[in-house]
């Protein structure tokens, strides 16, 4: 493997739903080199979702410590975390998270213009939004688009900040086949030419063969 | 840091421009039906003091009145005190009014009320009760034996002080003025209703007239009424002392007695009812505009997920609903004194001291703005850093 770029370390998480405990995660360890292409398999309820949220520092697991570049994430306040996932992290929803008020381009500016001036962040957002395809619709609206084209708004705008780990969750779960192998092939660039890390959770065997190594999750355990 | 200092208002910037338009509309409507709310109730009080006020100015004192000094029952030199006073920058009116020692008496009702002798274009000049008169016509400047009366001495139904009165003289009749040795006969030439009833309370009979009978008053008078416009100096009171006019100076104010009372109770109602009207809209503006934010829960989580700093979505919230506030300020300030304020001018309240029209005061008008504009900051603000302190998967995926 290459050199570790996230390490988990004992992670746990346990939800509580309805008056029952959830355990979620069950003392999870791993270990994601640079450069990898990591797809996260199981069953639903599994814990898939659960362990990107973690990894991703949009949730904190109850016990055991996420590593990103050798740094500690788990008792960083909220605001470094922030800036973590601003500067260093990508994420792409299932549901494409778009805001429905900005335009394709808007919405990949948007991360951009924490770190930059307008100027250049809709410049970089028009290279990207050209990148992944989406040349003549830079001034559509979420709603004027298909599924498809939304998520690569969503890729684009994960990639604005020049991020060094992207993670997606079910990106292609809304997609038809022809739009979900588009995406699966921005990935597979973006890993391979750019060195992206690449964390995907998805439950499309289909899917698997564009990964460099499968994490496999059973009932919140790595199985 | 400068860059994300522009990012809130870039982002409410584009809320309010691709936002449904629906909302946005529906929500400035309200804020300024919320806006409306109060400046129309404390315009309303204004203009009943604003209207007593004028009642006392127009029909009893001028904007300042002479009276003799201390000791002494007339002003002297009553001509030269109105050249004097004419001189003063400002003055538009001035007039001399003597009081009538006599008694008058109707049919077999005898009785004291307050008779002035008066100049007749001087007083036109001074006080509206040539404009007031409900029968009959006003006198004129040489009549040597017609009065006017007003309504609570000529009596009728629906007078207050019908008891008093001569329970409904009319005009044609003939009156007695009953001086200190004599009695003349005077014709009513024309009745008057100020709604002011202590101005309703008086007769006048020419400066003429009075002068035939008691020569000696030809030059003095019991009050000199002084009218002025806007260029009046505010320290116009030491200029009239200054002139050497025998008499005393004071501004209508202090002849407003019980009125100065019902003026100060009805500024302490239009306080209270103000602080109700702002608790009022505070909460129908945090309603709405929390209603407005806690839909975009979802939005302000995605914001948060993709490294937008809580204090930037925050801000742009309260920047939004400061625009709100401003939008609905002004569509309130242009339907009131569009529509608002013209109609009651048209159909003032009709009250039994004045016809009130709606007055708003400058003050009035920016303190009850700032008020909208603070509570929908605080509108902004709360539901917004609220909603930033969820977590940020909870607010995605609305948990």
């Amino acid at each position: 493997m290459l050199m570790p770029i996230i390490q988990a370390e004992k992670i746990s998480k346990t939800y509580h739903s309805g008056g029952v405990d959830i355990r979620a995660l069950k003392d999870i360890s791993l270990a994601i080199g640079a450069g990898d292409f990591i797809m996260i398999t199981g069953r639903n309820g599994s814990g898939k979702s659960t362990l990107l949220h973690q990894l991703a520092l949009l949730d904190t697991p109850d016990s055991g410590e996420v590593i990103i570049d050798n740094k500690k994430t788990i008792r960083l306040s909220e605001g470094l975390r922030m800036d973590f996932r601003l500067s260093s992290l990508g994420y792409i929803f299932q549901e494409y998270a778009l805001i429905a008020e900005l335009t394709a381009i808007e919405n990949v500016m948007l991360p951009a213009m924490m770190l930059e001036t307008s100027k250049k962040a809709k410049k970089k957002a028009a290279e990207l939004l050209d990148k992944v395809g989406l040349q003549n619709k830079h001034h559509r609206l979420p709603s004027q688009l298909s599924g498809g084209e939304q998520q690569k708004v969503a890729i684009a705008r994960s990639l604005v900040n020049s991020p060094r780990i992207i993670f997606a969750d079910e990106p292609t779960a809304n997609l038809d086949t022809v739009a979900a192998k588009e995406i699966l092939n921005i990935f597979k660039t973006l890993n391979e030419k750019d060195g992206i890390t690449i964390i995907m959770v998805t439950h499309e065997p289909e899917e698997l063969e564009f990964a460099s190594r499968l994490i496999n999750l059973s009932d919140g355990r790595i199985s | 840091m400068k860059t994300q200092l522009r990012l809130p208002f870039y982002l409410a910037w584009q809320y309010i421009r691709r936002g449904r338009k629906w909302t946005f509309f529906l929500t400035l409507f309200m804020m300024s039906v919320a806006f409306i709310n109060l400046i129309f109730v404390s315009s309303l009080f204004a203009g009943i003091i604003d209207g007593t006020n004028k009642q006392i100015i127009n029909t009893m004192t001028g904007d300042y009145y002479i009276t003799p000094n201390d000791g002494q029952d007339y002003i002297l030199d009553k001509g030269r005190s109105l050249d004097l006073v004419a001189t003063i920058d400002g003055v538009t009116g001035e007039s001399a009014r003597t009081q009538v020692p006599a008694r008058m008496g109707y049919k077999n009702i005898r009785g004291s009320w307050q008779i002035l002798a008066i100049n007749t274009d001087d007083e036109k000049l001074v006080s509206n009760v040539a404009d007031k008169m409900t029968s009959g016509v006003f006198l004129e400047p040489l009549d040597l034996d017609q009065i006017i009366i007003g309504r609570q001495i000529a009596g009728g139904d629906n007078v207050e002080e019908n008891a008093f009165s001569f329970k409904g003289a009319k005009v044609g009749e003939k009156v007695t003025l009953t001086f200190d040795g004599f009695t003349k006969e005077f014709t009513i030439k024309g009745i008057f209703a100020t709604k002011f009833v202590e101005a309703d309370n008086r007769a006048f009979i020419t400066e003429a007239a009075l002068t035939k009978l008691i020569p000696a008053t030809a030059d003095v008078a019991t009050t000199i009424a002084i009218k002025t416009d806007k260029s009046a100096d505010k320290n116009i009171i030491d200029e009239i002392k200054a002139l050497g006019i025998d008499g005393k100076v004071f501004s209508w104010e202090e002849a407003a007695g019980l009125m100065k009372s019902v003026a100060e109770s009805f500024k302490s109602i239009n306080a209270l009812v103000s602080i109700v009207g702002i608790l009022i809209a505070a909460v129908t503006i945090f309603i709405i505009i929390y209603v407005d934010i806690v839909n975009k829960r979802k939005q302000i989580g995605i914001l948060r997920a993709i490294g937008i700093k809580s204090y930037i979505i925050i801000f742009s919230y309260v920047i939004l609903a400061a625009v709100y506030a401003v939008a609905g300020v002004i569509l309130g300030t242009v339907l009131f004194f569009a529509a608002i304020v013209p109609y009651f001018q048209a159909h003032p309240f009709v009250l039994p001291i004045c016809d009130a029209v709606l007055v708003l005061s400058q003050l009035d008008y920016i303190a009850r703005a700032e008020a909208i504009m603070w509570v929908s900051v605080i509108s902004g603000l709360i539901p917004a850093a609220l909603t930033t302190r969820t977590k940020i998967l909870d607010a995605i995926l609305g948990r």
